[in-house]
């Protein structure tokens, strides 16, 4: 009886116990990957199977768990282009329309294999829950569930680098466990101001047979915004922020 | 069956050419390179300066009995096929020094058709912004608002010229005036308040077609981002137009769909229209008009949007058909007398009224947009088609767009333009028409 007693005690304890390790590791990745608030430059580049490719520039200034945007500075068919997303909205401006738009995470605004949530990512920690760690030499497995209906991927499977708790590749599913992309980590490089992370993020996907696409990082480094920095109204004047 | 002439066989055959040019460009123009960030690009500069050059030529099947291709053409012989070769520039510029910026962009048409050569050009937007904060910015000078959430039409966009709902994301020429933004953001429920005054001045030199003259109007747009959803009360006074209020929405329902409306209330409207015999009358009343509609994403990269618009200050269907009927009988009377006072005076009362945009009650709009199909990056056929309830006249347009080579942008579209005697669609001067759109941004 006593021992039945000790092994309840124990698995009450445990469990609570691996989930909260699991979080904290989730939040410990999210971290490593970026401050809470910064700016980047990011180059986008879309790679068709016989090599061409179609390049895009991007500024982003991020804050917080939920606000992230994005000014596209090249090619000149895309310049002064904007994206703004406030948790689960997101929208873009499109100098010529002169307005922003609604857009939907799972839209594209570059075309080929990153959609909308890949360019405006949030923390992990805050549209993900960790369901399960397994551990493998020097790898971490977090099996991660979104918290709403409205995160772009249903499911996300992250292999981490033990020592460094980066990302080195993470596997995006539907509910039903279908691969709708998979992107790879590399490059670790030291960005100063203690941000040291993979510089390289490829991606392809079973949908886009043949594809990939590239984001490669530059010049991230943190900073301050002002709230109003994050609205619809900001967005045609992102630029000022240089 | 439609025989084409030897001029038009030439043209579709330079327009093949070229969009096969640029779908089949050789690839070694784009030989692989290593992936690579030039930092230099991330280098900001006080100064901008880019633009956008475009060629468009187009075909125009005519439709010679159409009561509008009658309007047009009377005493002209031009034929059953029509061309017509439109050239567009676009400059634009900026200078940034602290809190101050000055920007700018001109817009150059030209077009050459069978009445001659037509060049104008003008300022789209010119304005100085001063941005003291990220809270607070004051424009002044010539620029455009785009209110409304509307995609193809947008009832609640007082203060900015009507948008063509076959090209609604093309740009327009703004008005002069002043303008401020204040923006606030909260947690909670209520994310973002904003609020937006604009004054815009209509005398003899300036905004001459805004309304009447000599008023000072003044306009605002109050937005909030409450609980998920964009939300904007507006409203216009002064003098230049009659006094009106609006509203719109706009919200993510899923990741993958968004609705949206507007809505606008138009106070002492004044309608004038004529009947068969071309006796004209006024009508004044409190117009309401309103737009709902909804943009779908589904799974395999197809976007839908579909809007139902109603348009309070359009025409009845009765009254349309008597001002058909009017042009017709005027043309008869041109056929048999040689007089065309009765086609001279349908032409004023085209120009703004019977002829803008979408001139009935009730339309509905529907665009499908492919994403991509069959693997092939940057190639985004679409087809869009806008109803008129109220007489069931239509336009079906299919179109592919090619982006591939960067900065250039390829545009093939079709347009059938369709609807029985004395309809909207139906009575147009066209039944057909095909357009090369072949833009380049620099």
């Amino acid at each position: 009886m006593l021992k039945a007693i000790t092994l309840f005690i124990v698995l009450v304890i445990a469990v609570p116990a691996f989930a909260l390790d699991g979080t904290q590791l989730l939040k410990q990745i999210d971290r490593n990957l970026n401050p809470e608030s910064f700016e980047m430059y990011r180059k986008l580049i879309n790679v068709e199977p016989d090599g061409k490719k179609k390049e895009f520039t991007l500024f982003s200034v991020k804050k917080g768990s939920d606000k992230i945007a994005a000014l596209f500075l090249e090619p000149a068919s895309e310049k002064g282009r904007s994206t703004l997303r406030l948790g689960d909205n997101m929208w873009l401006y499109i100098p010529n329309v002169g307005k922003p738009i609604r857009i939907t995470s799972l839209q594209s605004v570059v075309g080929g294999v990153f959609n909308n949530s890949d360019i405006l990512q949030l923390d992990y920690a805050a549209e993900y829950d960790v369901e399960k760690v397994d551990e493998s030499g020097g790898e971490y497995l977090l099996h991660l569930k979104a918290k709403t209906k409205t995160v772009a991927y249903d499911r996300l499977k992250i292999w981490a680098d033990k020592n460094k708790k980066l990302p080195t590749k993470v596997e995006c599913l539907t509910e039903a466990g279908m691969l709708i992309k998979t992107l790879y980590f590399k490059q670790v490089k030291d960005f100063g101001g203690g941000i040291v992370r993979p510089s390289y993020i490829e991606t392809d996907s079973p949908l886009y047979k043949g594809y990939k696409s590239i984001m490669i990082f530059a010049k991230i480094k943190k900073r301050d915004f002002k709230d109003e920095v994050f609205t619809l109204t900001f967005m045609p004047n992102i630029d000022s922020l240089r | 069956m439609t025989v084409l002439s030897g001029k038009s066989k030439t043209w579709i055959l330079i327009a093949s050419a070229l969009f096969s040019a640029a779908v089949f460009l050789p690839q070694d123009l784009h030989a692989e390179e290593p992936y690579t960030f030039d930092l230099s690009e991330t280098e900001k500069k006080p100064y901008h300066f880019g633009g956008y050059v475009e060629a468009k030529p187009v075909n125009f099947w005519a439709d010679t009995n159409a009561a509008l291709y009658k309007l047009k053409y009377y005493n002209q012989d031009v034929g059953r096929t029509l061309q017509e070769y439109n050239f567009k520039l676009q400059l634009e510029g900026s200078y940034e020094k602290d809190i101050t910026r000055f920007y700018f962009k001109t817009n150059t048409d030209y077009k050459n058709s069978y009445q001659g050569n037509d060049e104008q050009s003008t300022f789209y937007e010119a304005y100085l912004t001063l941005k003291p904060s990220p809270s607070m910015k004051v424009d002044a000078g010539k620029r455009t608002f785009k209110w409304g959430k509307g995609y193809a039409w947008n009832p609640a966009a007082f203060i900015d010229r009507p948008k063509d709902p076959e090209d609604p994301e093309i740009g327009l020429e703004g008005f002069i005036g002043l303008s401020a933004d204040y923006v606030k953001s909260f947690e909670g429920p209520l994310k973002t308040f904003a609020v937006t005054p604009v004054l815009i001045p209509v005398t003899e030199e300036i905004n001459k077609d805004f309304g009447r003259k000599d008023y000072l109007n003044l306009a605002g747009k109050i937005y909030f981002l409450f609980y998920d959803t964009d939300i904007d009360l507006i409203f216009l006074t002064g003098g230049s137009k009659t006094t009106r209020y609006g509203a719109d929405f706009s919200r993510n329902v899923t990741t993958n769909w968004e609705v949206h409306g507007e809505f606008a209330y138009i106070t002492d409207y004044q309608r004038t229209f004529i009947d068969r015999s071309g006796k004209s009358y006024t009508d004044e009343y409190n117009a309401v008009s309103y737009l709902i509609g909804t943009r779908y994403l589904t799974t395999r990269d197809t976007t839908f949007i579909f809007e139902y618009y109603h348009n309070g200050t359009g025409f009845m269907e009765n009254e349309v058909k008597d001002y058909f009927g009017y042009i017709d009988d005027g043309y008869q009377t041109y056929l048999n007398t040689g007089n065309d006072a009765a086609l001279q005076r349908a032409a004023t009362l085209t120009e703004g009224n019977y002829g803008r945009i979408n001139p009935m009650r009730d339309y509905l709009y529907l665009r499908i947009a492919q994403k991509e199909p069959f693997d092939i990056l940057y190639f985004n056929p679409a087809i869009t088609t806008i109803l008129n309830l109220n007489d069931w006249s239509f336009t079906l347009s299919p179109e592919i767009v090619y982006t591939r080579i960067t900065n250039l942008e390829l545009r093939l579209k079709a347009s059938f333009i369709a609807g029985s005697a004395d309809t909207e669609y139906g009575e147009k001067p066209n039944d057909y028409r095909l357009e090369l759109r072949v833009g380049y941004y620099f």
